[in-house]
């Protein structure tokens, strides 16, 4: 279970993440949903290491990630798909996809080739594609591959940054509803940072609603979903 | 007719090496983010280490490989001592300002250039002193007929040919390979893929170091040694790499050969006191005419 | 209205330092004997040299290798007009500033589209381009010989004022004044609206661009300015003697870089401690060594050494300098 608690992050003396405090149950997809600005991706690259809190503390079950290099919250399970799509364009799919299980290779080559087996199995375009640079990829299927460079580390907790930014609805139901099918056939645990609300919390368990870098609301998904007059005051829809 | 094959062949074997230490600069440009102006003072080091060591009766073969380990180490020290705990300097005011975070760098470089030329001339005083190599310095001949390239010349190519073909297998083919190309293009989404970033760039130094140090080895048997022998080196390795685009690999690889064909030109064909005027003019050419360099494409970022 | 006041406080501010520094050397040099006093006329001469670094890196950001280079521009220019036109000296090294200012004018515009590694690259070649310049054209230059020139002799009003002037107090003359009014410049210069507009475009060139500064003007201006002491400095520091190649190297340009970063890029007051440290440093260590009666080898690169140290130290202790260090010791004590 990923435990954070009381977290602050400040950038310049202002509190982006302000006393957060949240648990995301093992198996399940977590929503985060909030407008521009409410601290959404600095909760998620707190949690990689990416940005180093003030204060507060972050647990994925027994193990204290808060102090640890982004390298090795990595390599304890957990794994972020950046905001943006982030592949690296230079390179071509299959690197992208080699280099998320590089740090692997040494111990597990068995395991990673089935890992990248899966992850062409889950979006075969990819597989096709597999020899050209990402640069020349379309937005989804740019989405696609980077979700494809976290899975093949095999993480336990999934990190996924706004996935459906910029992306056609169908194309971003479409990777939403694939990620929904992962947990449940993995037990993989998601939390998914969106501000498309709708969606992202059909297939939750459970949501959360962070304004002006505060939890103002942690509700099973459907109660969210249901209480248009919270998403109404901290949305404006 | 004779005159160009000369400049020719001089051209191929000085380009070799040019494009070695060409090479060096673009790696930890594209690694670490920092023009090394040390670098050749770090090859300079290694080759009087080799010096000393063939001077007390080791082998040329084992001065040979131990300079280029020496090479990746002070390379790696480079690094380690001064560029590391500089760049984890963030919250210095200094570093704020976006052009000092390259400038500073630049100096340190600098820093470390003067430190190791004084440590040169303190260890192994300051007179030019000659360098083996390891096959015959004279013309080969053909027959009756002189040909305008030395063994030595031949041995040069060849190695460096070899260190060409093992890097780009090694970019290519191998993970560390691939973990260094990701780190130089995108940091964060390679360190968000468990890498660590801070060790790829070590090793950026390390093979800098040896790359270099290579180039000090081939280069000293016909300039000699001395605490400022390699500074010219840096200076035609810079334009070379800034002529390949300065974050292209293959592009550094071809300019050193091009500038290697321009000095070798100017030099038969010119006068020697031209070089360092060609060499400018030619940088300018290369700033102005083409900033992304002979490979690069158009959108490529400003200089 | 409060603009203008405070135009005028800064402009009373750089007239006394620049007052207070000419009196300080004049006094330290009453003290010293004759060799000390040439090291003094070094340190006005290469202060302005120094202040040119301040200017240019300390101001925009932007690091020249080459200031030694610039420094020969300026030096042929003034050798050239004296021995070929036979002007006076003083005429000749106002308009060696100004051919140093249109050298640095085209410089400038080269250098604008560069930036970091690419400039510190560029001028480092030229810093060893432009001296073999003298030679390619040595009918022109006079090659590796190069010009031999010198301050001349002090005028009457002078000797009749002070009594017997000796060569070395001559030269310190000669160079100090230069070096208050460069001071006196460049200070006023980093406090006005041109100064700020710099340190805007030295610290983030997308936000001043998008402030509506123009950062390809704003380069070339400083570097036009920083050419024109350079080149000031040039001309001063090759009438010691001799205008010649040999009188430029590029360690000269490396050593002027690293006086102006271990006394703080930044700092004005740091150029000064930098330029002293540049040129007095050497004369301790050669005390030392002779000390310690340590083997030549070694006395001979300790110089060198030590002034790479200070640099290494200096960058990676404290990126501001002794300056900035010393502005960091008031600050805790105020607190």
């Amino acid at each position: 279970m990923l435990k954070v608690s009381n977290l602050v992050t400040e950038f310049a003396s202002i509190k982006a993440l302000n006393d957060i405090s949240f648990q995301a149950k093992p198996g399940r997809i977590t929503t985060v949903i909030g407008a521009n600005g409410a601290g959404k991706s600095t909760l998620l690259r707190t949690i990689s290491g990416l940005e180093r809190p003030t204060s507060g503390s972050i647990t994925w079950f027994d193990e204290e990630l808060t102090d640890k290099s982004v390298e090795a919250i990595v390599r304890s399970g957990v794994a972020q798909v950046p905001e943006g799509h982030a592949v690296i364009s230079q390179l071509s799919v299959a690197e992208n996809i080699e280099l998320g299980g590089l740090f692997r290779k040494r111990q597990a080559r068995g395991d990673l080739e089935i890992a990248t087996k899966d992850v062409y199995e889950l979006f075969p375009i990819l597989f096709e594609r597999r020899r050209e640079p990402a640069g020349s990829l379309s937005g989804g299927e740019r989405q696609m591959l980077a979700i494809s460079r976290a899975l093949v580390a095999r993480p336990k907790l999934l990190l996924l940054d706004e996935p459906s930014l910029g992306l056609a609805p169908l194309i971003s139901a479409q990777i939403i509803s694939i990620v929904d099918e992962l947990c449940k056939s993995t037990g993989l645990t998601v939390l998914l940072v969106e501000q498309n609300a709708n969606t992202a919390l059909a297939v939750a368990d459970h949501g959360i609603l962070l304004a002006l870098g505060k939890v103002v609301a942690d509700l099973p998904a459907k109660e969210l979903i249901a209480d248009s007059a919270l998403r109404a005051a901290y949305l404006g829809y | 007719m004779n005159s160009f094959l000369t400049a020719f062949f001089a051209g191929t074997s000085q380009g070799a090496i040019y494009a070695l230490v060409s090479l060096g600069l673009v790696l930890v440009w594209r690694g670490a983010g920092v023009v090394n102006f040390a670098q050749m003072g770090q090859a300079m080091f290694t080759t009087y280490i080799a010096s000393q060591l063939i001077q007390n009766e080791y082998s040329y073969w084992s001065a040979f490989v131990i300079a280029l380990i020496s090479g990746a180490l002070l390379g790696a020290l480079v690094d380690l001592g001064i560029m590391r705990p500089l760049s984890s300097r963030k919250n210095s005011l200094l570093l704020n300002s976006q052009s000092m975070r390259t400038t500073i760098p630049v100096i340190a470089s600098l820093g470390i250039l003067g430190v190791l030329k004084a440590l040169a001339g303190i260890f192994w005083a300051g007179e030019e002193r000659g360098f083996p190599a390891p096959v015959p310095t004279t013309g080969l001949r053909l027959g009756n007929t002189d040909l305008a390239i030395t063994g030595f010349d031949l041995f040069v190519i060849g190695v460096v040919f070899l260190t060409l073909v093992l890097t780009t297998i090694f970019f290519t083919r191998t993970g560390m390979g691939l973990a260094m190309r990701a780190s130089a293009l995108n940091p964060e989404v390679t360190r968000l893929s468990g890498i660590r970033v801070g060790s790829v760039r070590t090793l950026s130094w390390a093979i800098s170091g040896t790359a270099s140090s290579l180039a000090g080895l081939l280069v000293t048997p016909k300039t000699n040694l001395s605490p400022n022998t390699l500074d010219l080196l840096l200076i035609v390795g810079f334009t070379a790499a800034v002529v390949g685009g300065l974050t292209s690999l293959a592009g550094s690889v071809l300019g050193g050969f091009i500038l290697g064909y321009v000095i070798a030109f100017v030099n038969v064909y010119s006068a020697p006191e031209n070089v360092f005027l060609a060499i400018l003019i030619f940088l300018l050419l290369a700033l102005f005419l083409r900033p992304q360099g002979i490979l690069g494409s158009k959108e490529v970022r400003r200089v | 209205m409060s603009k203008v006041k405070s135009h005028k406080v800064i402009g009373f501010r750089s007239t006394r330092l620049a007052i207070i520094f000419f009196l300080f050397i004049l006094l330290l040099s009453m003290q010293f004997g004759p060799y000390n006093q040439f090291q003094l006329a070094n340190i006005s001469t290469l202060l302005i040299a120094v202040l040119s670094i301040t200017l240019l890196t300390g101001a925009s950001g932007q690091i020249s290798l080459g200031q030694g280079a610039i420094m020969a521009v300026g030096g042929y220019s003034a050798a050239l007009l004296v021995t070929r036109l036979e002007i006076s000296m003083w005429l000749a090294f106002v308009l060696a500033i100004f051919i140093s200012a249109l050298f640095g004018l085209f410089l400038g515009l080269a250098a604008a589209r560069l930036s970091g590694p690419y400039l510190a690259g560029t001028t480092l070649v030229m810093a060893l381009a432009i001296p073999s310049i003298a030679i390619r054209f040595d009918s022109f230059f006079s090659g590796d010989i190069g010009f031999s020139v010198d301050y001349g002799y002090p005028p009457d009003w002078l000797t009749n004022l002070l009594g017997e002037i000796s060569i070395e107090e001559w030269s310190l003359y000669v160079a100090l004044p230069f070096a208050a009014l460069s001071l006196f410049a460049v200070l006023n210069l980093s406090n006005t609206r041109s100064g700020r507009t710099w340190r805007a475009v030295r610290d983030n060139e997308v936000a001043a661009s998008l402030a509506g500064i123009n950062i390809a003007r704003t380069k070339v201006i400083v570097f036009v300015c920083s050419s024109a002491l350079a080149g000031l400095a040039g001309a001063i520091y090759g009438f010691r003697g001799l205008v010649a190649p040999s009188v430029y190297p590029t360690d000269l340009s490396l050593l002027l870089l690293t006086a102006a970063v271990i006394g703080g890029l930044r700092s004005i007051g740091g150029a000064i401690f930098g330029t002293f440290v540049i040129v007095f440093l050497p004369d301790v260590i050669e005390k030392i060594t002779k000390f310690l009666e340590l083997p030549e080898t070694i006395s001979i690169y300790l110089p060198a050494l030590m002034i790479g140290l200070l640099l290494l130290i200096t960058v990676i202790l404290n990126p501001r300098g002794s300056a900035g260090a010393l502005e960091h010791i008031r600050h805790r004590h105020k607190h």
